[in-house]
């Protein structure tokens, strides 16, 4: 094993899956530069043929990615913020979610779509949003959402190597986090959830930096409470039968999510747990998202993103 | 390389089929049988034809303009009509001979105007990639110059030098909007200049002409001297989209516009050429579509006969959705 950090450990598997196969190649803004560190350097191994700065133009990456897919290259398409991805909605949400759909499934759109997302960076409201469940909602995509630098690594070459779009959502407060990873190759299969902490008194469901989050509080709650945090990892495929599993175990569940509380990723995975284990609830599922608003700029973004006093607040009142 | 006599009448021959499998959809349409959407392209038979028949080779890729719903591009690549028949009646092709749309370089069409040109772009960056000398062809109306999308992919592929042929299918109507009134500037073509590339109008009822001009395109694609746009000037006999009005804003499309266009209509004006030059007699051009004639009604037999989908097994939603 080997200390990274969370940053590191997507570069990693962007270098080995473009050494692996030359049909990968990165598209987007300032990508040779790196503007996350992501892929900083891989120019200098594998040029500018493969290593692509575009223009300021979001709309042709998603739009040229999904082009060249279906012509048989790997694309992976950086927008710098998920936020950005809105410029290039017809090209995401119609064209990579829709096309071998409507074309009766004689093409294959193998192609990454990477971003940054999130807040706690004081970045104002059009670079701080947690979009996910607006991918989530759309039939035809994928969506990775990794919460530590193994499951980054092993995530990425699993997204490159699938043969349908995924959308790519790496933290962008999570980039410096350390974690150990294999010397050697290895992948993290899409659709699989993870326990993060083995717990017996409550089930928290996160993804990303909020499972962060939720391993914080469960640690200062350990005393009082045994909390069981999962992590999804991907969100489309959704692994509900680990999550499922858990809450038939705990008979609590908290779902935390970054993104909006409204139509919100924890508001389809609470309707899940009702559907498939009501009857094993001892309390209301409560939900921990973002509020209705956009994210302020400034220190007013703690008044609307959640907060680990939040998620402590929820699972000391649930578990009471 | 002047055209060969059997390459004159092959190109007739097409315009002319593509005229009648627009119009049997139309047809079909009003009797009840096809379903959906039609966009009649009837008036434009040589942008497609004249553009795909012969300067293409069959591993270039192809973005075919919405007009007759691609018809004049499948048959100007060599491809079967029946599944274009098929799916208009609601119906799954059966028995398809000859090349599938992916081996002539279609990857498929939009709903939404304008992705052309970014998908395109796509395409073009995967033609440069693979080192063979292959060419994008990308096929638009007037309406979707309006979109952004053009200028971001218009902009990208002058900058790598892509090989991509962009032809403009103007038909001065973008639904009910002419284009005198949504557009700064009365030629498409002048937009070149602003992407630093070759931009050239040309008669886009005349079949040899749209041949010459996306031939000289092509060629310069080819040899990697990057992108060109061909402005194709022509016009669209029908409404926008079928059972719909055909006007002009909110009032119907002045009557004399459309006789004056069907004047230089493109199979007419082609036909005239051919017979004036004894490339054609006026047995040939009955003949020619009293087997046309045979050939639709064929077709409308066989779409009848085929299946209607039914996804008894769910998994077969599954399997269009994602690819193993």
């Amino acid at each position: 094993m080997k200390e990274i950090r969370f940053v590191q450990a997507i570069n990693e598997a962007l270098e080995e899956e473009l050494s692996r196969d030359e049909k990968v190649y990165i598209i987007g803004e300032d990508v040779q530069a790196g503007t996350f560190g992501v892929s900083t350097g891989l120019v200098h191994k594998f040029g500018p043929e493969r290593i692509m700065d575009t223009p300021l133009s979001e709309t042709v990456i998603a739009g040229a990615a999904v082009g060249s897919a279906m012509t048989g290259y790997r694309p992976v398409a950086e927008f710098m913020f998920a936020d950005f991805m809105y410029v290039a909605g017809d090209e995401i949400f119609a064209k990579a979610a829709k096309w071998r759909f409507i074309h009766g499934g004689t093409v294959e759109l193998p192609l990454v779509f990477m971003a940054s997302m999130g807040g706690y960076a004081k970045l104002g409201a059009e670079h701080s949003q947690s979009p996910e469940s607006m991918f989530m909602h759309t039939p035809g995509l994928k969506l990775v959402v990794p919460s530590t630098p193994y499951d980054a690594k092993g995530l990425m070459k699993s997204a490159i190597r699938d043969n349908n779009p995924v959308v790519y959502l790496f933290h962008k407060r999570l980039l410096g986090l350390k974690g150990e990873i294999p010397e050697e190759e290895y992948v993290v299969p899409l659709g699989q959830a993870d326990i993060k902490r083995e717990g017996t008194d409550v089930t928290v469901v996160a993804t990303g930096m909020m499972v962060q989050f939720a391993l914080k509080v469960a640690e200062e709650l350990k005393e009082k409470v045994s909390v069981e945090v999962i992590d999804p990892r991907t969100l489309e495929p959704l692994d509900i039968d680990t999550i499922i599993e858990s809450v038939k175990k705990t008979g609590r569940a908290i779902v935390v999510d970054e993104d909006t509380k409204r139509c919100g990723v924890a508001s389809e995975i609470m309707a899940q747990i009702m559907e498939l284990a009501f009857d094993y609830l001892d309390a209301p599922i409560q939900r921990i998202a973002a509020a209705n608003y956009p994210i302020p700029g400034g220190f007013m973004e703690d008044y609307v993103l959640p907060q680990t006093k939040d998620i402590k607040a929820a699972i000391e009142a649930i578990a009471d | 390389m002047e055209l060969t006599q059997d390459q004159l009448i092959k190109l007739y021959t097409l315009m002319v089929r593509t005229r009648k499998c627009d119009e049997l959809i139309v047809n079909a349409l009003k009797s009840g049988k096809a379903i959906g959407f039609f966009h009649s392209g009837q008036g434009s038979e040589a942008v497609p034809i004249g553009a795909c028949t012969f300067n293409l080779r069959d591993d270039d890729y192809l973005y075919p303009h919405h007009r007759g719903h691609g018809i004049g591009y499948m048959l100007a690549r060599g491809l079967s009509p029946k599944p274009f028949v098929a799916s208009h009646m609601g119906r799954v092709a059966q028995d398809v001979e000859g090349p599938t749309a992916r081996e002539r370089g279609i990857h498929g069409g939009s709903g939404t105007i304008g992705a052309s040109f970014v998908l395109s772009a796509g395409m073009g960056i995967t033609a440069k990639k693979n080192g063979k000398n292959q060419i994008t062809a990308c096929f638009f109306g007037d309406g979707s110059a309006n979109r952004g999308t053009l200028h971001e992919a218009m902009n990208l592929a002058s900058v790598w030098k892509l090989p991509i042929v962009w032809v403009c299918e103007n038909n001065l109507y973008a639904q009910y909007m002419p284009l005198k009134d949504s557009m700064a500037r009365e030629d498409i073509a002048d937009l070149a200049s602003g992407y630093n590339m070759p931009g050239v109008i040309v008669d886009g009822q005349d079949v040899l002409a749209v041949h010459e001009a996306v031939k000289a395109a092509v060629d310069r694609a080819r040899a990697g001297e990057g992108p060109s746009l061909v402005e194709c000037k022509t016009y669209r006999y029908r409404g926008h989209s079928e059972g719909g009005p055909d006007i002009s804003h909110y009032e119907p499309r002045p009557a004399k516009e459309l006789e004056e266009w069907k004047k230089r209509d493109p199979i007419k004006l082609f036909r005239e050429n051919l017979l004036q030059q004894g490339v054609l007699t006026d047995a040939d051009v009955e003949r020619i579509d009293k087997e046309i004639e045979a050939e639709a009604e064929t077709l409308e037999k066989y779409a009848d006969e085929c299946p209607i989908p039914k996804p008894e097994d769910p998994s077969v939603l599954d399997r269009l959705l994602y690819a193993e």
